[in-house]
């Protein structure tokens, strides 16, 4: 049978640890390090949290659609756990992006929400996340596998033309980074550490969800063997 | 022997369609009401109807397109033979070929019987006609050859009439993003370079679509 995570979850307990107290600390950095923004005021230090969100959903994403394709080149348990686990993850984070993206547009473009092409992209990752997680859960078992796998692995690039098509068809976007950027000491040191705890806590849900995705494949093979035994014990005394 | 092979499943599609002719008419039906849908809710009193026509003009293919990919695999199922075309000696390649030339063929002439509706309800006419049936043939191309894949893959899928646009749709972003867009476009009388850059991205597109679909496909159907 395969070799499952190890029952005492220490090296989780530890990355889930670090990843609460640089959270904590990046909190307490966008609250009390960084200066509100001159020109945004308050709202700018969504910022911190967004952008790092949203670095860590393109993160997962595409993690989750090249896993995808290499199960799809050697299938293994573990590479569709991670894949699915990915993607699951990267779902979460659109989410995320999505949530905090038009409070700060509300503010800083006067409108809840615009056609602007990061936005739009992100909404169809969303929308493709979605829906090859619908699919995976619809199929059934052996099938539900390779079919969100396929979709997944082709869904990368089809993301990148959907980048292409939406880069060129919404004129104005709004740059926070091109040029300068944010410049204040204060200000850098509150996004490098905001980076740096989003992306472990983006670590640490997909290793969660990776465990669950194991222990539930362990699960399975378990079944599988004890229903092959009580076959087995039943063949002698057969229906007759 | 591949060619061979999706040449004779196609006559045989062809074949059933024509005596029981009733997937091609029910998209075509479904087309028109889409048309006059699409009437009921953009048409303003006082505001020129030809500004919708690009939109309304591709998201009625969209939409129809998906009642042909729904039944496209019907009769293999019914029938009990999906697993033994797929098994051929030529792989599974033929069959998903011969639905996607299948769609294009519905699709297409659905397209052509459409667009003077289109054109005539919405009291417009085309600038540059030749640049729009481009577009429309690269759209259709895309459309037929990425929905036989979903809906290849969907088959034997539990509520695969509710996933199948859900996949579909978003993934089918780029080429409706630039149909709409070489459409508006050239309704606009905008230069030809103009168009370049968008007739180029649906060609990029349409040949991932076509070198990515058959391969998907044939590592799904064959493991």
């Amino acid at each position: 049978m395969a070799k499952i995570a190890s029952p005492r979850p220490t090296g989780f307990l530890a990355l889930l640890s670090v990843a609460t107290l640089l959270v904590l600390a990046a909190l307490y950095c966008v609250a009390f390090v960084a200066r509100p923004d001159v020109t945004l005021g308050i709202v700018q230090k969504i910022f911190y949290f967004h952008v790092s969100s949203a670095i860590a959903m393109m993160l997962c994403l595409s993690c989750g659609s090249m896993l995808s394709l290499i199960d799809l080149f050697a299938p293994s348990d573990r590479i569709d756990a991670l894949a699915h686990s990915a993607i699951e993850t990267g779902l979460a984070f659109a989410l995320m992006v999505l949530t905090s993206g038009p409070l700060w547009a509300r503010k800083s473009w006067g409108a809840w929400w615009t056609w602007e092409p990061r936005l739009t992209l992100t909404l169809m990752l969303l929308l493709l996340a979605a829906a090859v997680l619908g699919i995976r859960s619809m199929a059934a078992d052996g099938s539900g596998r390779k079919i969100a796998a396929a979709l997944a692995s082709l869904a990368a690039p089809i993301a990148y033309l959907i980048h292409v098509a939406v880069e060129k068809w919404g004129g104005t976007h709004p740059m926070v980074l091109k040029g300068g950027g944010i410049q204040s000491p204060g200000m850098q040191l509150t996004f490098r550490v905001a980076m740096l705890a989003i992306l472990l806590f983006a670590a640490t849900l997909w290793t969660l969800r990776f465990r669950v995705l194991r222990l539930e494949q362990r699960l399975h093979a378990l079944r599988l063997e004890l229903s092959a035994q009580d076959v087995r014990k039943q063949r002698p005394g057969a229906p007759t | 022997m591949l060619l061979r092979l999706t040449w004779l499943l196609l006559q045989k599609d062809l074949r059933v369609a024509a005596r029981s002719r009733e997937v091609f008419g029910f998209m075509l039906l479904f087309a028109l009401l889409c048309v006059v849908v699409f009437a009921f809710g953009f048409l303003r009193e006082g505001e020129a109807a030809a500004a919708q026509v690009p939109g309304v003009l591709w998201v009625t293919l969209l939409f129809s397109g998906t009642v042909g990919l729904l039944r496209l695999f019907a009769a293999e199922e019914e029938g009990g033979t999906l697993m033994l075309a797929e098994r051929t000696l030529a792989g599974a390649t033929p069959l998903l070929l011969s639905k996607a030339l299948m769609q294009l063929l519905f699709s297409g002439v659905t397209t052509l019987l459409l667009l003077p509706v289109v054109l005539v309800f919405f009291d417009a006419s085309l600038a540059q006609p030749a640049w729009v049936l481009a577009a429309l043939a690269l759209g259709l191309v895309g459309q037929a050859m990425l929905g036989a894949l979903v809906a290849a893959l969907l088959v034997h899928v539990r509520l695969r009439e509710v996933l199948l646009p859900l996949v579909l749709y978003p993934l089918l972003a780029p080429l409706v993003i630039a149909g709409v867009r070489i459409t508006v476009l050239t309704q606009a009388g905008a230069p030809m370079e103009a168009l370049d850059g968008w007739l180029a991205l649906m060609l990029g597109f349409d040949a991932l679509v076509l070198v990515a679909a058959p391969w998907l496909h044939a590592r799904v159907v064959e493991l």
